[in-house]
């Protein structure tokens, strides 16, 4: 009865560890690196198996362009087919679907094919409005729900109550990729050649990353990452802050671990790499951290 | 020549004199420029004053009036919006005093005169937020209390001016004790030197000498006044039509004067084949001046010798003048929020219109603005808060005094000094905030820890700073202060950024290159900063500026 599956995508950059912990699958996304005849398709895999991190993101910094693509019919028919044949109801928390249009397949499908194929099992598409390990974090809450006994539809639930709770603070090396990317709300503040302006990168309520405000230098973006860190969260000490980076400087990311426990305060601080899905949008040098605090509001207008 | 004793002066001996100055600071500026505290290529004290005093002239010259309060607000209007660099804001500032002193009179003997200067010199002090003395507001004091205080009911003008410019002369020679740096230059005051002049000019010409020289009168035309004719082509339609002006004198040999109505001509304008638009058609006694824009100026002009015959005659294809088009015609889209920013190169130009700069007032280093060039520029623009950025010490006079002289928009001036200052500003603005007060204070926040760095080449051998400092080297300038001097383009670029104490916290460097930088010293520069200073991001784009062959912003 409370057996059903939880399964994210490429983008909730949860790590071969947190996956087997909470038992959560993800539907893999998929990349192509570089242009024209050396291009090269690789899924999105979250244990890295063909690329490390660091090389996926030198790639980048030499001028490789990356292009992703979201989740196919195949592979969500590979990760969902098994457990609602078995009449298992399966929660797939999504990537925004105003970063990946992944969420907009899978209710197509789910209306289509899976719940006529399969009218025993439910399928539940939860929209994260967040990715990163964000999306994650709520992964792991719904299976820590799972764990306690609640059932599908009282996780699923808690998700939509919940969601938006989930609070994202990156700051960025350059806001270059996302603008190439077209990935990103911005307000005009963040037209022309900012030179040494680091973008601070927010997910707002609607589930876009939103270049809220700009910092001068490397360093005061890292600082802010921390003071609005605090702005935010609530309850720091009873929990954990993710913290994942596209192959940031180790002593950045040290400086944004340490500050997390000293002055936000948390339990502990989990660290990963930056997902190769998003990290090919944000570029490389990104370090976000998220963790539950208040409710987040919409930022862009439109 | 005889001496032209003068008991009374009125408004015509007035505007004579003012011009005399005019003229013989004229003759001088150069001298006054080179009177630069620092050996920088941009000392342009002397040219400032004499393009504020001769857009003074300027407004009065053709004037036919002999009271001296008319005569004295017209100079007074001129001179204020011909205003440029401090010394120029303050002349004006000087000059409008005497002027408000003159308002009431017709004529003035020296009594009056002594006291019209005294509200000179009020007027002066308190445009001036922190009055420094050993400058001109010095001179110019203490010739003014010098002379009133040793004229009498019979003293003439030109014992008013004597005794002023006997005072001015010493009081000048001292203002090398009152300030320190021009001690240390060994110079006197540039603005007291320039103002000595026009004094000298004022008096030569009550003696009776001829004071020669032109007035350079195109001071007054900007940059954008200037027809581009490849904007109308061989192969161009008329679109815009052309923008006719005309000044018409009626006839009593065909109409009646006294009832014609100037309907009946914007009747015509409006309804006929002129198809005319943007009309204005103003009647005084016997005279009516017309502004119509029309494709057939040729039907207006036959039609008009009906009334009258024409006094001036003023036809532009507007496709030539795009610029008055916009600004009159073309609704600007209203904003909130606007910036106005000095710059000149147009490498500059353009980088700061990508972030959001509407207007560039273009100002280099031997020209500062004016306030009128400021004023021109806010009108090209509708938003109700519009933030300036003067760019340097020497602009910022002028820029507040557009703004309180501007009413149709709140004008905030940001007292940055240079252009990495407002680079800076530029990279940081964000105008969500919505509160100017905010928005101000952010504005300040951001370029507040700017570190300015530039390089220029010195104009004379000189030590400053205990800097030695040779005719033509490079010299490297930082938050205002000559640190270094060297011969090379490269190693001056070392030496600027070593000078800087706190190198190491630094994190972020932009070059902005001049016109003079090749494509290889360019590449050198980068890697000098990489290789020496690891740690900082550098950026880089080419400003196009003349002068300086960097302009540094290190944060």
């Amino acid at each position: 009865m409370n057996k059903f599956a939880i399964i994210g995508d490429s983008t909730c950059d949860l790590t071969g560890e947190l996956r087997a912990k909470y038992n959560i699958e993800y539907a893999r996304m998929s990349v192509t690196l570089g242009n024209d005849v050396d291009a090269k398709e690789i899924y999105a895999d979250l244990d890295w198996p063909e690329i490390s991190p660091k090389e996926y993101y030198d790639l980048m910094r030499n001028g490789t362009r990356m292009r992703t693509a979201q989740v196919t019919e195949q592979e969500f028919d590979r990760v969902f087919i098994p457990h609602l044949e078995k009449g298992e109801d399966v929660i797939y928390i999504s990537c925004s679907s105003a970063l990946s249009a992944s969420v907009k397949l899978a209710i197509k499908l789910n209306n289509e094919k899976y719940s006529k194929k399969y009218p025993n099992a439910r399928l539940i598409i939860v929209d994260s409005l967040i990715s990163c390990i964000g999306q994650g974090m709520l992964c792991i809450e719904a299976a820590k729900l799972r764990e306690e006994g609640k059932s599908v539809d009282e996780v699923s639930s808690w998700l939509e109550e919940n969601k938006l709770t989930c609070n994202q603070v990156a700051t960025l090396e350059t806001l270059e990729y996302l603008k190439r990317a077209g990935r990103v709300k911005a307000t005009k503040a963040f037209f022309g050649n900012l030179f040494g302006v680091k973008p601070m990168l927010i997910s707002d309520a609607k589930g876009n990353n939103y270049a809220i405000e700009k910092q001068k230098g490397r360093r005061n973006g890292l600082l802010r990452t921390i003071s609005m860190t605090k702005e935010v969260v609530i309850n720091p000490e009873n929990q954990i802050a993710y913290l994942v980076h596209s192959d940031a400087n180790p002593e950045d990311v040290e400086l944004v671990r340490s500050k997390l426990i000293d002055e936000c305060h948390f339990k502990e601080v989990y660290i990963a790499p930056l997902g190769p899905i998003i990290g090919a949008t944000t570029g490389p040098g990104t370090l976000a951290v998220f963790c539950f605090g208040k409710k987040v509001e919409v930022v862009s207008a439109e | 020549m005889d001496t032209r004793e003068l008991k009374q002066l009125n408004g015509s001996e007035f505007k004579e004199l003012v011009k005399c100055g005019a003229l013989n600071l004229r003759a001088n500026y150069q001298e006054v420029d080179n009177l630069n505290v620092f050996p920088v290529p941009d000392g342009d004290t002397g040219t400032n004053m004499c393009r504020t005093i001769e857009s003074g002239v300027v407004n009065i010259e053709n004037k036919n009036e002999n009271n001296i309060g008319k005569i004295g607000k017209d100079l007074s209007k001129g001179m204020l919006m011909g205003a440029r660099g401090n010394s120029g804001v303050i002349l004006s500032q000087i000059f409008r005093g005497i002027c408000k002193g003159l308002a009431t009179y017709e004529t003035v003997g020296a009594i009056e005169l002594g006291e019209a200067f005294k509200t000179g010199v009020k007027q002066a002090y308190e445009a001036v937020v922190t009055p420094v003395e050993g400058t001109i507001l010095t001179v110019f004091r203490e010739a003014t209390e010098y002379a009133c205080a040793n004229i009498n009911e019979t003293s003439t003008i030109n014992e008013f001016f004597e005794l002023h410019l006997k005072q001015a002369l010493i009081s000048l020679k001292n203002t090398k004790e009152l300030l320190p740096v021009l001690k240390e230059a060994d110079v006197i005051d540039s603005g007291g030197c320039g103002y000595c002049y026009i004094v000298k000019g004022i008096v030569k010409y009550l003696d009776g000498e001829e004071v020669v020289g032109n007035l350079e009168v195109e001071a007054n035309k900007t940059t954008s006044n200037e027809i581009d004719f490849d904007a109308f082509t061989a192969n161009d339609v008329l679109k815009f039509g052309y923008c006719t002006e005309f000044i018409l004198r009626l006839q009593n040999s065909k109409v009646d004067i006294p009832s014609f109505d100037e309907n009946i001509i914007i009747d015509y304008l409006q309804h006929s084949k002129v198809k005319g638009d943007s009309i204005v058609c103003l009647k005084d006694e016997d005279v009516i001046k017309v502004h119509v824009h029309t494709k057939n100026p040729g039907l207006v002009l036959t039609k008009m010798r009906e009334y009258g015959e024409f006094l001036t005659i003023k036809i532009e294809n507007m496709a030539l003048q795009h610029n008055e088009i916009t600004e009159e015609e073309e609704k600007i889209p209203h904003k909130k929020f606007a910036i106005v920013a000095v710059a000149s190169g147009e490498g500059l130009a353009n980088q700061f219109k990508e972030f959001g700069v509407d207007q560039i007032v273009s100002g280099n280093n031997t020209m500062n603005p004016s306030t009128e060039d400021f004023i021109s520029a806010y009108k090209k623009i509708n938003a109700d808060h519009i933030f300036v950025f003067p760019n340097n010490k020497n602009i910022i006079l002028a820029a507040k005094q557009s703004a309180q002289l501007y009413k149709a928009a709140e004008i905030h001036v940001i007292e940055t000094k240079t252009i990495p200052q407002c680079y800076s500003a530029l990279t940081m603005i964000d105008f969500s905030i919505d509160d100017v007060d905010q928005i101000i204070e952010s504005i300040n926040e951001s370029f507040a820890n700017v570190t300015s760095g530039e390089v220029t080449y010195s104009i004379r051998d000189c030590t400053i700073n205990n800097v030695d400092i040779h005719k033509d080297d490079y010299m490297a300038i930082v938050n205002g202060q000559i640190v270094a001097s060297v011969n090379d383009k490269i190693q001056i670029l070392k030496s600027l950024l070593d000078s800087i104490e706190d190198i190491k916290e630094k994190q972020v460097i932009v070059l902005i290159f001049g016109s003079d930088v090749t494509d290889v010293e360019k590449e050198k520069s980068i890697e000098l900063i990489t290789s020496n200073y690891p740690w900082i991001e550098v950026g880089s784009f080419d400003g196009g500026q003349s002068v300086y062959s960097y302009f540094i912003d290190i944060e």
